[in-house]
């Protein structure tokens, strides 16, 4: 073993390489251009703390974090329960397993690129999929992406394409608990829904929390959904976006940087503040 | 020490979106150049005496994904590549339609990435690279060989030149933007042109009445409609001004203009959401009568809707300064030649007889016949819809030509400009208010 050490130690080394030129780099580099003020790629100014007060200040980046935390409400609540439930389902069920394994999981292959602009083409107002069926019923059009229903809107195709994720996080997690469990479980008569609430649910605490953590840090990485279906208008501009449009689309490096500072602070609080709330003891089979 | 992975996970994830935030770092790295110094190629081959030693040159532009001229610009190539087989090229191409694109161009300059020629905007977008040094000017290649330079109508050259007075990009074809219209759609019920802010108003008003999207555009890619409404409001005069000495009054009229069109259902239900080409499909599928676009948008309409369209120039707003009668446009872009490349022995020759190749009479005919611009050459355009006749004849006529407003202001104000539309039309913000965050953004970016 004692030999093999160098080895491993050289081993490790591409990928720490490439960690720091994808990540820490960039990471830094972000730091430091956070503290100047950019013009395109050109012309930039020291301006100390300035992006920083501005951050403070910003109307908006208010906005794009209660418009986060909203649809990180929304996945908690929706894309981890309805996983856990489709679990729990399929978990029940002898035959189709595997079936329905794939089903649930499929959409995770999907780009969200293209889900997005499937969906676009779904909530279009003038020949989107569902106004047609609407129109079919001789109902009238609804604006589906109005400043009332947007963050919603766009909150489904987010939802849905990572149930199937965590549905099958869930459902390994389920396959380890030991079968005796059950056993003793059935002799005491426990079954159906209680075995569920009692037992199921209790024995994968750790797992729904692990689950709970990524789901949280995923949310705060949603950027193509609200990208393509509505540009971060109507209520619905995400930090995501916010960084983007910032960055790219203002050419102004220095405040989108601290945007992205701002988003890692953020999302590293949440996830702690997560972590401390479901707190609970390990369990161990 | 479950928790502490969980958290280092967590921070990893979060690391990890940064990289789409970070990607424009130094990291890219020059492409060595191929061929290198002039090698004596193959003497068995006296039919090529003058081509150039192998070699490969990277062109960028916006000729791909959609561009109606995409294959008019590959067979150009193609020409050239055929003539001297020992150059390669490369074609790199990235659609115009997002902002994507900037970020793309910036980025090669700024990272030693440089392509052989650049096809890109000419002015404020330029300015940075132009500054540091990274195209050269090409007024010696220009003097130095008179049958390209008098290739070029004397005009277009001018429009060219950067603020210091050298031309560092070669002209293809010029644009021009305006109010397009669907005369069918205008016909059918009984609507006059909208030549003057009374006769839109009243189009406005009927088609709207009658279900038909009367102006289709986006509130967030509002390029366009901005663009026309500030010319129209402030005039040439105070267009050209931009912001940062002091706000003209006049803009404000120009959102005032905006909020009335909307309040007479000018616009698209949708407009908050929906991006150009979206807007522009609903022109293009006869669902909206009017649209604000340039001469590049007429190639990808339906065929329908491009024989009966025209084009007019956006009405005077009311109180404007305008004359109605000042259109947007201009020679807005060139090809640029990379200092990198003009430096390297090996490269150079091959490189610049690419560029007067891509800018000679011949290949600048056969782009304005697919693209319906206005061709920087003094060539016969054959082949156009009558829509795009109709846009020359606008720009011949106009009093004046004027680059759009977001070549006189920074990105970030051009932005924040784009950015009020939807609170000021909606109510939820003043014009006033909308013209002086903009002037606070330009004044931070001049800091």
């Amino acid at each position: 073993m004692k030999g093999d050490r160098k080895y491993i130690l050289l081993f490790l080394l591409p990928t720490a390489a490439i960690m720091t030129v994808f990540l820490y780099y960039p990471f830094f580099k972000s730091l430091y251009l956070s503290f100047y003020r950019t013009t395109g790629f050109f012309d930039k100014k020291f301006v100390g703390w300035a992006n920083y007060e501005r951050l403070f200040t910003d109307k908006l980046l208010g906005a794009a974090t209660l418009h986060t935390l909203e649809i990180m409400l929304y996945v908690i609540v929706f894309q981890v329960g309805i996983a856990l439930v489709l679990a729990v389902m399929v978990d029940n069920i002898s035959k189709l397993k595997g079936f329905y394994r794939t089903v649930f999981f499929f959409p995770v292959v999907i780009s969200g690129t293209a889900i997005s602009l499937l969906f676009v083409l779904f909530y279009n107002y003038n020949f989107g999929l569902l106004n047609n069926l609407l129109a079919s019923f001789n109902i009238e059009k609804v604006l589906w992406l109005d400043a009332k229903n947007a963050l919603k809107a766009v909150s489904i195709p987010t939802v849905w394409h990572y149930v199937g994720f965590y549905f099958v996080l869930f459902i390994t997690a389920m396959s380890k608990i030991p079968q005796d469990y059950y056993e003793a479980a059935k002799l005491e008569g426990i079954t159906g829904f209680k075995k569920t609430t009692m037992l199921t649910i209790p024995l994968i605490m750790s797992d729904v929390k692990v689950v709970i953590t990524l789901a949280i840090t995923g949310t705060m990485k949603v950027f193509d959904f609200v990208w393509l279906l509505t540009n971060g208008q109507n209520g619905t501009e995400v930090l995501g976006t916010y960084m983007y449009k910032k960055a790219m689309v203002d050419q102004n490096f220095g405040y989108g940087s601290t945007v992205a500072i701002y988003m890692v602070v953020f999302g590293v609080l949440l996830a702690m503040f997560a972590n401390r709330l479901l707190k609970k003891d390990e369990i161990t089979y | 020490m479950k928790r502490t992975s969980m958290l280092l996970m967590s921070v990893m994830l979060l690391l990890s979106m940064l990289l789409a935030a970070c990607g424009g770092g130094k990291s890219g790295t020059s492409e060595p150049a191929p061929g290198g110094e002039t090698k004596p190629t193959e003497t068995a081959q006296p039919e090529e005496e003058k081509d150039f030693p192998p070699t490969t040159l990277r062109v960028f532009s916006t000729f791909g994904g959609t561009d109606a001229a995409r294959e008019a610009f590959q067979s150009v190539l193609d020409e050239f590549t055929a003539a001297h087989p020992n150059v390669k090229i490369d074609n790199d191409t990235l659609s115009a339609n997002d902002d994507g694109f900037r970020t793309k161009v910036n980025t090669d300059m700024n990272s030693g990435n440089e392509p052989d020629l650049l096809f890109y905007f000419i002015g404020a977008d330029a300015e940075g690279f132009v500054n540091a040094g990274k195209v050269v000017p090409l007024n010696e290649i220009l003097d130095g060989d008179a049958d390209w330079k008098n290739g070029f109508i004397p005009d277009a050259l001018e429009l060219a030149k950067q603020k210091d007075g050298n031309i560092y990009a070669a002209p293809l074809t010029g644009f021009y933007e305006g109010l397009f219209v669907n005369k069918k759609i205008f016909e059918e019920n009984g609507l006059e042109l909208p030549t003057d802010w009374d006769k839109l108003t009243t189009a406005v008003k009927t088609l709207s009445a009658k279900g038909i999207i009367p102006l289709s555009v986006p509130f967030d890619q509002s390029h366009y409609l901005i663009e026309h409404a500030i010319l129209s409001a402030a005039g040439q005069a105070g267009q050209s001004k931009g912001l940062l000495d002091g706000i003209d009054p006049n803009w404000e009229k120009a959102y005032s203009a905006m909020k009335e069109l909307y309040d007479l259902g000018a616009f698209p239900k949708d407009a908050a959401t929906i991006d150009l080409s979206m807007s522009g499909n609903y022109y293009s599928e006869g669902l909206a009568a009017m649209t604000l676009e340039g001469s590049w948008a007429v190639g990808g309409w339906n065929e329908d809707t491009r024989d009966n369209s025209t084009v007019v120039p956006f009405p005077t707003v009311p109180g404007g300064a305008g004359t109605g009668n000042e259109i947007i446009g201009g020679f807005g872009s060139g090809f640029y030649l990379s200092k990198a490349t003009y430096d390297d022995t090996g490269k150079k020759d091959a490189a610049v007889a690419l560029l007067k190749h891509l800018t000679s009479p011949a290949s600048i005919q056969k782009i304005a016949s697919a693209n319906g611009g206005t061709p920087a050459a003094d060539v016969e355009v054959t082949g156009l819809a009558q829509v795009a006749l109709d846009g020359f004849a606008m720009a011949a006529k106009a009093d004046a030509i004027v680059a759009p407003v977001d070549s006189k202001v920074s990105q970030e104000t051009f932005g924040n400009l784009r950015a009020s539309v939807q609170p000021v039309v909606e109510g939820k913000k003043t014009p006033t208010q909308a013209v002086e965050e903009a002037k606070k953004t330009e004044d931070d970016n001049k800091k």
